[in-house]
């Protein structure tokens, strides 16, 4: 049987759950492996692997969501929430630009006390300030909360951040796309599986290219792990918007879910039935962020063909515990270490050039950045011109 | 090497229980193509071990720390980490493992370190092995190959020492030299016997160049070719961490070394690191048992 849907692979057929699921669980780790890499060649033919230069910013970290698998969110109120400033996210642009950046990555926790217009603000300073910078901004449980708290429907959202300078979508809080896994995992409420694609077909259709996402890992079934790249499939079918398709696993560190962390092979074997399954996206990232660096080079053999980003900042993950760090010239390393080309790409993966460290003196990052430095509880003076929803958000505005 | 006919005509020559000459493992070693290196790994260690992966409890002390508080009763092995500068110390550090340990294995110390006991104390090295040996201490913890000169007389001396279970480790070879010691170490099998385990990837890190997944797992994965006469490839659970151990598995290696014998762990039984080790080895395909410092197995 695997035999046989090994052929069906190998001859370009595209696969079912049933076939997925048989793969998944009878393959060799290895067949998997080759199954993933002659898809990837094909695709990819002059074994070019590429990185974005970005950096992952999260702007609040307050959130009314209150997912059971985030060890990152704090509650309205909380002493440790906070709220990025305009100057803060400039500082953080700078740095990011510096070492050859040209995108930022921004997204945060649902919070009740940022209305629309704070973020059209923020949107419309970093554009004005620098033109040149890609905005990948906003999953769509954040744009569905926006959508929610301000009144205004999705598109209407989208829109109006596209015109403030939104340039594309993170595909953030898919978590796994079935409705019986996000009630369990307390996610539910902040977007269903039909929400989450209805806002990414909202963005696609507005013309906003998007990634997509899985974390896996925590609750779900082998089937509904199928079921999830299936949904991705399937709208991919119906608008072309996915640029790229990211797999994670859970972190459980200092979660309410708590557990233990899928295994490196469990992650292996994901990636590798995601290139086989979604045989219409094009690029598959490797999650160095969460695997850690060696196990996110082997991803290459396992289906990838893109190291991700170097990503400068990172706090959700590190939150619960994962704190792998790697700098251009460790991610250029390892793409070559493997065989591959390494090239700088933007959001859409148009090739932007060699490795900016062998162009000009790059300093080497051996840690990741956070949001702010401990003990930093500033709150950032231009809040006060955005009204607050929640009764401590109002009571800081007054504080102020 | 990624030719098909030739992966399948290997493929044959190792399910056939045929040795690869030095020439195919220098074309497995240079080829980006892990998969196929993986595969060819993973068949020749199905043949030698079936589908079992052992792993082993240490309890790593300080020579100069106290054994008593460092050896939690299910440590299967108690390895001294760090050398004092006499033998008399270094002695009385075996001694007091000894007491301790009991019946199990008491390892420690690399062979770097008995040259230099040798020479502080004004012996030859036989000497120095042979007190080290009659206070009870069983294997050296380390035989790095990237750092001894004539590795076949160091063998030699350890085996007319008494010490029959070596286990061959690399220091900080660069991957291109590491498949030449892999197959001097199958030679030095041949003729001297005695290595019981080889130990592939580097025990010394480089934090600003640290070694490639990809170099790791061919790395273990040579080393079980090369060396099919050589019973046990090991990585190490702390130093390589889950994940890349658990991966190594798939590439040859059979065993999981240096696991922490404490079994405290503050989130709970899950989370403590023999239920962690089994968990791994199973969710890799294969069967989980546990052995002690002498490869016995544990019931």
């Amino acid at each position: 049987m695997v035999d046989e849907l090994a052929r069906k692979v190998m001859d370009g057929a595209r696969v079912g759950a049933a076939d997925a699921l048989e793969l998944y669980r009878q393959a060799p780790t290895h067949l998997l492996g080759r199954l993933a890499d002659t898809i990837r060649a094909r695709r990819h033919p002059p074994r070019i692997v590429t990185y974005i230069i970005d950096r992952n910013v999260n702007y609040t970290n307050v959130c009314v969501a209150r997912c059971n698998f985030c060890a990152f969110y704090r509650p309205v109120g909380s002493s440790e929430g906070y709220v990025l400033g305009f100057e803060e996210i400039f500082r953080k642009i700078d740095e990011t630009m510096a070492v050859g950046g040209n995108q930022l990555l921004l997204q945060g926790g649902h919070n009740p006390d940022l209305p629309i217009a704070w973020y059209e603000d923020l949107f419309r300073a970093i554009k004005g300030r620098y033109p040149e910078l890609r905005l990948h901004a906003l999953s769509p449980p954040e744009i569905l909360h926006i959508s929610r708290i301000n009144h205004v429907p999705v598109p209407e959202v989208v829109a109006r951040l596209v015109a403030a300078g939104l340039d594309s979508i993170p595909g953030g809080g898919a978590e796994i796309l079935v409705d019986r896994v996000r009630k369990l995992l307390n996610c539910y409420g902040k977007a269903s599986a039909d929400e989450w694609i209805d806002v990414m077909r909202h963005a696609h259709r507005a013309g906003l290219r998007a990634t997509a996402t899985m974390m896996y890992g925590t609750v779900e079934t082998d089937e509904e792990r199928i079921e999830h790249l299936i949904r991705v499939r399937d709208l991919q079918d119906e608008t072309g918007g996915f640029t790229a398709f990211i797999a994670w696993s859970f972190q459980p560190e200092h979660t309410e879910r708590g557990g233990v962390e899928a295994t490196g092979i469990d992650y292996l074997r994901t990636l590798a039935l995601a290139r086989i399954v979604l045989d219409n996206v094009d690029n598959l990232q490797a999650s160095w962020v969460t695997q850690g660096g060696k196990v996110g080079q082997l991803s290459l053999a396992f289906g990838a063909n893109d190291m991700g980003s170097v990503m400068i900042e990172e706090n959700v993950v590190r939150a619960a515990g994962a704190s792998y760090c790697m700098d251009e010239v460790e991610i250029v390393t390892n793409i070559e270490d493997a065989g591959f080309v390494p090239k700088r790409r933007n959001m859409h993966y148009e090739i932007l050039g060699d490795p900016i460290f062998r162009e000009r003196e790059v300093p080497r990052m051996l840690e990741l950045a956070t949001a702010r430095s401990a003990g930093d509880t500033s709150v950032p003076e231009q809040l006060r011109q955005y009204p607050a929803r929640s009764r401590a958000g109002k009571q800081l505005r007054l504080a102020q | 090497m990624t030719s098909s006919s030739t992966f399948d005509r290997l493929l044959d020559r190792v399910n056939a229980g045929e040795r690869l000459t030095a020439d195919d493992i220098a074309q497995l070693a240079a080829t980006p193509d892990i998969l196929s290196v993986g595969m060819l790994a993973d068949a020749l260690r199905r043949r030698l071990h079936g589908t079992r992966v052992t792993y082993a409890r240490v309890a790593a002390c300080a020579f100069d720390a106290s054994f008593a508080n460092a050896v939690p009763p299910v440590a299967r092995e108690i390895r001294i980490t760090g050398c004092p500068t006499s033998l008399t110390s270094a002695r009385a550090a075996v001694e007091s493992a000894k007491a301790v340990a009991g019946d199990r294995l008491v390892s420690g110390f690399c062979w770097q370190d008995v040259e230099r006991l040798g020479s502080n104390a004004g012996l030859p090295v036989a000497r120095v092995l042979a007190e080290l040996r009659a206070a009870g201490l069983e294997a050296l913890a380390e035989m790095p190959m990237d750092a001894i000169d004539d590795e076949a007389a160091v063998i030699d001396t350890l085996r007319q020492a008494g010490f029959d279970r070596l286990r061959l480790t690399v220091a900080k070879a660069p991957a291109a030299e590491r498949t030449g010691a892999m197959l001097r170490a199958a030679a030095l099998q041949a003729r001297f016997g005695g290595i019981r385990a080889i130990g592939p990837l580097p025990t010394v890190l480089d934090a600003l160049r640290p070694t490639t997944g990809y170099d790791d797992v061919k790395a273990v994965a040579i080393a079980r070719l090369a060396a099919p006469n050589i019973p046990t490839v090991q990585v190490d659970w702390q130093r390589d961490g889950p994940k890349l151990a658990q991966v190594a598995l798939t590439f040859g290696a059979d065993d999981l070394d240096n696991v922490t014998a404490s079994d405290e762990a503050p989130d709970g039984r899950r989370r403590a690191p023999v239920e962690e080790v089994r968990r791994n080895i199973e969710a890799a395909g294969f069967t989980a048992a546990e052995r002690d410092g002498r490869f016995h197995p544990v019931s």
